[in-house]
């Protein structure tokens, strides 16, 4: 089996290096990938979209569509791991235990009794619980806001620099996750609970999708950023940079919470306790 | 409206799907009606577009108003629309008849499961109705992406052959992606339409030829031809029904459209028939293919592997008769299509209706199911004539049609390969229909006289089965008319008679 396994790549690659042969020359300016499309890119997308960023106006508007999906992939991932991993609530262990910030003192508590009414005081650990390190915690506390904010930086300046939706949604995603893996998982879901992360994961692919069904509604073709200028009161090519900006924002909005959707899931296999 | 159907069928169901999900958080009785509403949108947009397509032959949409080569175009032809059709309606019919055992599957993430199953639909239907290269891709991983999830929430060995179907499906998917990869190089386009126009002058490059090599294999282990077919029993047995029967019908058939699709528009019948002279190598594999599936469906022990292992068979059929290089084979490889994805339906339906009663698809389930499930028993004795091939029904049309295709090119082992195929399919079926008709059911009991009580699944389940099995018919009756309206127009003159 394994003999048959070497033979299957051996012979791949002998194809791949058979069509090396007929490749255009390194960097040749006379090669078909750089006569054929691209250059109207490089000439025209200025001009057409008013995005100085030309692999913005590629990625957003000439093949937005296809962003979309990719969009709608990340956010199939996510719903993807919930579907495979989230444990139902009715599966939970019957006990839980608290622990006394205070004194460190630890209490059961049955599901049929009452739970503690003043919970101030109180965290809720799993039995796997480790004291948290003090120089971690407030370290990465510091950190989230510059990372948030240079998040959103990645994110509106995707016109004129690298960056964009999807490396700006990962930033804010991570920034997430730093919080989590820093305090424990249940700090990070008291800030952005399951439901709305889940929630607006759809919220950010609907953005980029209902903005093209918007400019299909307005009379052009889907995703047809031109159409946009008549309810922003600019002209077409205007309207097409603004376009590409409301989707970025969307693509951000998705990425960002499909991260934090699928590390929850997986570092707490499903159950969303402590995490790691 | 009707100037952005193309559009609209892909884009409702992805932000239903979308919806779904959020309304799945809020309310979940709201998520089956917006799927149902949703798919419906599709199947009344696909054949709004199949009755325009035969007036107006090709209808071309410019996504984002930038026309190709610089923007993604959608194209509409003849196939397209015939493709579309069959996927939108099939996934509706599957999504109302399989609600109920979706809801005792599922009770808890039945909003997630919901946005996967139209998210699934959606890739299908993007796939076909793109006239670019890459934007097929994209859409290949959301199907891809979507199926893996929904297969692995089966019984427990599913997650295991969830798995196995990740490593080949992303295997098939890269191949596909780096032969466009090659077909960039070397013709700096994306456009199916744009890149069938560049090419004639590039027929001796290596880089094409080590495209079409790449891409098709990509393609063939995504539809499991023959010796790429390892991922699909295992995949598709231990799926949940509901799953099963949506993934069973349209998985392989799509990607055999995207095989047809790159054999026709992209590198033309003339590259592939006259230059490369391929066609006799890949029809004796199909013919491997179908013995083998043949033998192997012989082997199961279980009725949902012993499917698998005949829609192995069945993808060799297409498969052989779209590389005959005549007109007849790819006739009979493009109806094949739809006939092959209604009646994997009707058999799949019948099955799950049956695991929805008695939670088991083993030979020994099926003892007494005339008596016990009279209507379901009848749907699924009507796939099984079709696959067999008995005249009124489909299966016999497509099948002529491979047969009298495979006779005009001399191809004597296809031939032989279809009428063995058949006399299985036979036997296999007949099996089952004597194990579910002779052999007594024994009550727990033990009281082998006591009278089967009649416990048919609910109404929901039969009428949409009974509604596919009378399409079965239906299909075989107008076989003509799909033929000369929708199929013919396809295929180019190049490929004779």
């Amino acid at each position: 089996m394994r003999i048959f396994g070497i033979i299957v790549v051996i012979l791949t690659g002998a194809l791949l290096i058979y069509a090396m042969g007929d490749f255009p020359s390194w960097a040749d300016p006379a090669s078909p990938a750089h006569n054929h499309v691209s250059p109207r890119y490089i000439e025209k997308s200025l001009e057409q979209t008013s995005v100085p960023n030309l692999v913005t106006a590629v990625l957003a508007d000439y093949r937005g569509y296809d962003t979309m999906f990719e969009t709608a992939v990340i956010f199939a991932a996510g719903v993807v791991c919930f579907f495979l991993l989230r444990i139902p609530r009715k599966d939970e262990p019957t006990v839980r235990r608290y622990r006394h910030t205070l004194t460190g003192i630890t209490i059961s508590v049955k599901e049929t009794r009452e739970i503690p009414p003043v919970l101030e005081e109180f965290e809720r650990i799993d039995t796997l619980w480790t004291p948290p390190d003090l120089i971690i915690k407030t370290c990465c506390r510091i950190l989230v806001p510059f990372l948030q904010l240079f998040g959103l930086y990645v994110i509106a300046h995707g016109h004129h620099s690298p960056g964009g939706g999807f490396q700006g949604g990962v930033i804010l995603g991570a920034s997430m996750i730093l919080l989590a893996i820093s305090h424990d998982l249940r700090t990070a879901i008291g800030r952005m609970s399951e439901r709305v992360h889940a929630i607006l994961c759809s919220v950010g692919v609907f953005i980029f999708a209902g903005t093209g069904a918007l400019c299909l509604v307005l009379g052009l073709n889907f995703l047809d950023y031109g159409a946009l200028a008549r309810i922003l009161h600019v002209d077409p090519v205007t309207a097409r940079s603004h376009g590409i900006l409301i989707v970025e924002i969307g693509v951000g909005l998705a990425v960002m919470t499909a991260m934090i959707w699928i590390y929850n899931n997986i570092s707490s296999k499903g159950k969303y306790d402590e995490g790691l | 409206m009707s100037q952005h159907y193309p559009v609209l069928l892909v884009t409702v169901p992805l932000l239903s799907a979308l919806l779904i999900s959020i309304v799945g958080w809020l309310n979940k009785r709201f998520c089956f009606p917006i799927a149902v509403a949703a798919l419906s949108v599709a199947a009344y947009s696909s054949v709004g577009l199949l009755f325009r397509v035969l007036d107006e032959k090709v209808i071309l949409y410019h996504l984002g108003g930038w026309a190709p080569p610089w923007g993604i175009a959608y194209s509409v032809d003849h196939l397209s629309a015939l493709v579309l059709v069959v996927v939108s309606v099939v996934a509706l019919l599957n999504l109302i008849a399989t609600q109920k055992s979706i809801e005792q599957e599922f009770s808890e993430k039945i909003g997630a499961f919901y946005t996967l199953y139209v998210l699934l639909v959606t890739g299908l239907l993007g796939i076909v109705v793109t006239g670019d290269v890459f934007n097929l891709y994209v859409l290949l991983e959301i199907t891809a992406l979507t199926s893996y999830g929904l297969i692995a929430m089966g019984e427990d060995r599913a997650p295991l052959a969830s798995l196995n179907y990740v490593y080949m499906g992303t295997i098939g998917a890269c191949l596909y992606l780096l032969g466009i990869g090659y077909l960039y190089i070397s013709t700096g386009s994306l456009n199916m339409a744009n890149i069938s126009s560049i090419l004639p002058g590039l027929y001796d490059s290596k880089v094409v030829l080590a495209a079409f090599i790449i891409c098709m294999v990509g393609v063939c282990l995504k539809m499991a031809f023959f010796p790429l077919h390892a991922w699909l029993p295992n995949a598709y047995t231990y799926a949940p029904s509901a799953v099963s029967s949506l993934v069973a019908p349209l998985m392989t058939k799509v990607m055999i459209y995207v095989m047809i699709r790159l054999m026709l528009t992209v590198f033309t019948p003339e590259f592939i028939f006259s230059k490369l002279a391929l066609s006799n190598t890949v029809v004796w594999l199909a013919v491997i293919a179908i013995f083998m599936g043949a033998v192997l469906a012989l082997g199961a022990r279980d009725m949902k592997k012993m499917l698998c292992y005949v829609i192995i068979a069945e993808v060799g059929y297409m498969v052989g008769g779209a590389w005959l290089g005549n007109r007849a084979g790819m006739t009979g490889a493009i109806l094949h299509i739809a006939n092959d994805a209604l009646m994997t339906l009707c058999v799949f339906l019948a099955v799950g209706n049956i695991v929805y009663k008695v939670r088991g698809y083993a030979f020994e389930d099926l003892k007494g199911m005339f008596r016990k499930m009279p209507y379901t028993m009848t749907g699924l004795v009507a796939g099984a004539l079709s696959m067999i091939g008995v005249p009124p029904t489909c299966g016999f049309f497509s099948k002529w049609y491979l047969i009298s295709g495979g006779i005009q090119a001399g191809q004597y082992g296809f031939v032989a390969a279809l009428v063995f195929s058949s006399l299985i399919n036979a036997v296999l079926f007949f099996r089952i229909i004597e194990i579910g008709y002779y052999e007594p059911f024994r009550a727990d009991h033990g009281h082998e006289s006591s009278p089967v009580r009649m416990a048919e699944a609910p109404l929901t389940m039969v009428v949409p089965l009974l509604i596919v099995a009378g399409g079965l018919v239906v299909m075989g009756v107008y076989t003509g008319d799909i033929v000369t309206h929708i199929i013919e127009p396809i295929i180019p003159p190049a490929m004779g008679n």
